[in-house]
C-alpha cells in the first residue's frame, strides 16, 4: 500500500473517532509527549509525523524564516496548503505546544495560533537531572489538568495505569517486529504506521509479525546494513528509497521514528505495584538517555548505543555496519554534535556518513551520489 | 577487452578508451541538457575513429548523470571513481580535491588500502563550484578560460565575503563600481572559492600528496589559492606535459571496471 492510500485510511479512521465522539490533539513527533494521558483522557493523539516536499517548505516562509529546520517548515506547510490527503487536518481540536527544541515552539506556535487550534501546553527541560525530574512532574500535572479541565473527566490512576499497560504491550510488539529480518523499508512502513495509529493498530502488528515469521521471502544478505541515527524518517520521505537503490539496507532505527519509541518500556510488575502512575512517566523520561535531550551525556550515551549494535552485527553476519547520520537541515540538535559523533565513530573504526538535507527535490542527485558513495566506501 | 571510462558530469561530459593502464585516447563534449545523447555520440565517435564495436568495450560511467547513460555496463560514483583515477597517477595519494560544474568534492584515501575512508561533498549551492566561476566571469566581462590568468596579476586582492553565489555576484558589482581593478576582484573570486571548498576539504583532515582534478584544475589561480589555504602543495594529473585533470574521473571510472574485470 502506498502512502497515498495510508494517508486516506487514517483520514477515515480519525472521522469514525470524532464520531465517536472523541477529540484529536496533534503534536508534532517527538519523545516525551506523554500519549498515555491523551489517551487516558479520551483523546485521540494524532503526531505530525510527515515529510515535506518542496511546496510545503516555501509555504511556510510566510510565517518563519528558511532557516527553521526543514521538517518544523514542513510541518507548517501542510496547515498552510493543506494537500487533499491530508484534510484531516482541518478535524483537530487541540494543538500542543511545546519545547523539544526551538524549531518545534515556533512551529507549534504558529501553527496553533494562524490555524485556530486551541493549544495545550506541554513543556520539557533540556538537561535530565533530578531537578528535571522535579519540573517534568509538574509539567505532567499540569498538561493532566488541562486535559481534565477540557474533556470533564477526571482521569483516575486506575485508567492512566491501563493506558500505559496498553502501550506498554504495543511497544513490546513492535521491539519484537522490529527484531525481524526484513528489509529496512517494509520495517519503516509498519513502524510508521504503528507510531501514527498507536495501540490500535495492535491486530494489524500482530498479524505483520505472523505474516512475515511465516514467509520471511525477502534476502537482505547481498544488502549493506545500515543504521540510521539521528533525524527520523518520516512518512513520505524519499531517503529510505535511494538507500535501498543504492544497495544498502537499514537494519536499525536509532532515531525517534524507531528504537527512541519503541525501547521506552516498563516491566508489568512495576506498572502494577507504583502507587503514582505519573511516576513512571518521569522514569521513563529521566532514563530516555539516548536522545538529544540527554544531556550532559547525549554523546556518550549515543556512542555507546551505536557501538553496540555494530558489534551485535558483526558478530551476527561478520559484516560492517555502515552508519548514516540523517541531518534534516537547521536542525541544531543533530547538527551541533555530528562532527563529534563521526569523528568519535571514526576513531572506532565505524563508518559515519553525516547526510545533511532538506526535503527538496532537486537534491536527490546528490543524496544518492553521497549515500552510493559511502556504500562503496564500506 | 578495452574499457572505456565516461564521466557525465553536469557541465561537461568525458570519455576515456583504456587497454590495459593505457590511456588510448578520449574526447570531452558538453553534457547540454540531454546527457544520454551526448555520452552516446561522445563514445561512438571513439568507436568508429578505432574501429570498435560496441561489444569489444566494456563501459563504467560515473559522473552527475552516471544513471542515464544506458550503453553502460555499471556504474560508480565520482567519489570511488576519482579517488581511483588520482591513484593512478599519483600511487603515493593521500587526497583528492575535485571541483567540478557544479558540486565540489574532497576525499580521503587510506594509502594501506587505498580504498576512500572518507568524503565530503558541498550541498547543493553554486558556491565553491565551477558554477561560481562561470558566473563572476559573465560579472567580470571577461571569459572564463581568461580569468585565472588574470587573478594572478594581482597583488592586492579584493575580499568577498559572501559565500552566497547571489550576494558574492553583487558584491563583486559593487566593487567593480568602486573602481576595483579587475585582476583584484578576480582574485578575490579566486580566494572565496578556495577557502570555501578548503574549509570543507579540513573537516574531514586532507594531507599531502593532495591530487587536485575535475573541470576547475584547469584554472591555475584557483590551485594556487588552493594551496595558500591548505598550506601545502597539490598536485595534478597530466599526461605528456598536458593536465588531464578533467578526465580523472572518467580514468577511474575505467580503471575501477578494469580491476572488477581482472577479478
Ligand atoms: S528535526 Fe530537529 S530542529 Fe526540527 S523539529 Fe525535530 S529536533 Fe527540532
Amino acid at each position: 500500500m502506498d502512502n497515498l492510500e495510508l494517508l486516506s485510511e487514517y483520514s477515515l479512521f480519525l472521522r469514525e473517532k470524532k464520531e465517536e465522539g472523541k477529540k484529536v490533539v496533534a503534536f508534532i513527533s517527538h519523545d516525551n509527549i506523554p500519549e498515555e494521558l491523551l489517551d487516558a483522557a479520551g483523546f485521540v493523539p494524532l503526531r505530525l509525523m510527515f515529510a515535506g516536499n518542496d511546496e510545503l517548505m516555501d509555504a511556510s516562509h510566510d510565517y518563519l524564516s528558511p532557516s527553521t529546520c526543514a521538517f518544523a517548515q514542513s510541518c507548517i506547510g501542510l496547515f498552510s496548503i493543506k494537500p487533499s490527503h491530508y484534510r484531516f487536518l482541518d478535524i483537530i481540536d487541540y494543538f500542543i505546544i511545546s519545547n523539544h527544541c526551538v524549531s518545534d515552539i515556533c512551529a507549534s506556535e504558529i501553527i496553533s495560533k494562524y490555524f485556530n487550534i486551541p493549544r495545550l501546553n506541554f513543556y520539557i527541560s533540556y538537561t535530565k537531572n533530578d531537578n528535571s525530574g522535579k519540573y517534568f512532574k509538574l509539567e505532567l500535572l499540569d498538561f493532566k489538568d488541562q486535559l481534565e479541565k477540557i474533556s470533564g473527566i477526571k482521569i483516575k490512576n486506575e485508567d492512566l495505569k491501563e493506558s500505559i499497560r496498553n502501550y506498554n504491550n504495543f511497544k513490546k510488539k513492535i521491539f519484537e517486529f522490529s527484531n525481524l529480518n526484513i528489509i529496512g523499508s517494509e520495517k519503516l512502513r509498519v513502524l510508521q504506521r504503528a507510531m501514527l495509529y498507536g495501540p490500535p493498530f495492535l491486530p494489524e502488528l500482530e498479524s505483520h509479525i505472523q505474516m512475515f515469521k511465516e514467509n520471511q521471502v525477502q534476502k537482505t544478505d547481498n544488502l549493506k546494513g545500515i543504521l540510521i541515527t539521528g533525524g527520523s524518517i518520516f512518512l513520505n520521505d524519499f531517503l529510505i528509497d535511494l538507500i535501498e537503490e543504492a544497495g544498502g539496507n537499514v537494519i536499525f532505527f536509532d532515531t525517534w521514528v524507531g528504537y527512541s519509541y519503541y525501547s521506552q518500556i516498563f516491566e508489568d510488575n512495576i506498572i502494577d505495584s507504583i502507587e503514582n502512575p505519573l511516576d513512571l512517566l518521569v522514569n521513563r523520561f529521566k532514563n530516555n538517555i539516548y536522545d538529544d535531550h540527554s544531556v550532559p551525556n547525549f554523546l556518550e550515551n549515543k556512542i555507546s548505543q551505536i557501538e553496540l549494535v555494530y558489534q551485535e552485527y558483526f558478530k551476527k553476519t561478520g559484516r560492517k555496519l555502515g552508519i548514516i547520520n540523517h541531518i534534516i537541515k537547521f536542525c541544531d540538535h543533530i547538527s551541533l554534535m555530528s562532527s563529534h559523533l563521526k569523528n568519535r565513530l571514526q576513531q572506532k573504526g565505524i563508518s559515519v556518513l553525516n547526510l545533511e538535507r532538506d526535503y527538496s527535490k532537486a537534491n536527490r542527485g546528490q543524496l544518492s551520489t553521497r549515500i552510493e558513495a559511502f556504500l562503496e566506501m564500506m | 577487452m578495452k574499457i572505456c571510462g565516461v564521466d557525465i558530469g553536469s557541465l561537461e561530459t568525458k570519455v576515456v578508451l583504456l587497454d590495459d593502464n593505457n590511456i588510448i585516447d578520449y574526447r570531452v563534449g558538453r553534457s547540454t541538457y540531454d546527457f544520454k545523447r551526448v555520452g552516446n555520440n561522445l563514445f561512438n565517435d571513439l568507436l568508429e575513429h578505432h574501429n570498435l564495436k560496441k561489444s569489444d568495450v566494456y563501459i563504467m560511467s560515473t559522473g552527475y548523470g552516471r544513471n542515464t547513460i544506458d550503453i553502460a555496463d555499471d556504474r560508480i560514483t565520482e567519489i570511488t571513481a576519482h579517488a581511483r583515477g588520482a591513484q593512478f597517477f599519483f600511487p603515493d595519494v593521500n587526497s583528492v580535491i575535485d571541483i567540478g560544474g557544479q558540486d565540489s568534492k574532497a576525499i580521503v584515501i587510506s594509502k594501506k588500502t587505498g580504498n576512500v575512508i572518507d568524503f565530503q561533498m558541498n550541498d547543493k549551492c553554486a558556491a565553491g563550484t565551477g558554477r561560481f566561476i562561470e558566473v563572476m566571469s559573465g560579472a567580470l566581462e571577461v571569459p572564463i578560460q581568461d580569468i585565472g590568468d588574470l587573478a594572478l596579476k594581482s597583488n592586492n586582492p579584493a575580499s568577498i565575503s559572501s559565500t552566497c553565489t547571489v550576494f558574492a555576484e553583487s558584491e563583486v558589482i559593487s566593487l567593480f563600481a568602486k573602481g576595483t581593478k579587475k585582476e583584484d576582484i578576480a582574485a578575490g573570486i579566486h580566494k572565496s572559492i578556495a577557502r570555501r571548498v578548503a574549509g570543507m576539504a579540513k573537516r574531514i583532515g586532507v594531507a599531502p600528496l593532495l591530487v587536485f582534478c575535475g573541470g576547475v584544475a584547469k584554472n591555475i589561480a584557483v590551485k594556487e589559492f588552493l594551496e595558500q589555504e591548505l598550506g601545502f602543495e597539490i598536485v595534478i594529473p597530466v599526461d605528456n606535459g598536458k593536465s588531464i585533470a578533467q578526465l580523472t574521473g572518467a580514468i577511474g571510472a575505467a580503471l575501477i571496471a578494469q580491476d572488477q574485470n581482472n577479478g
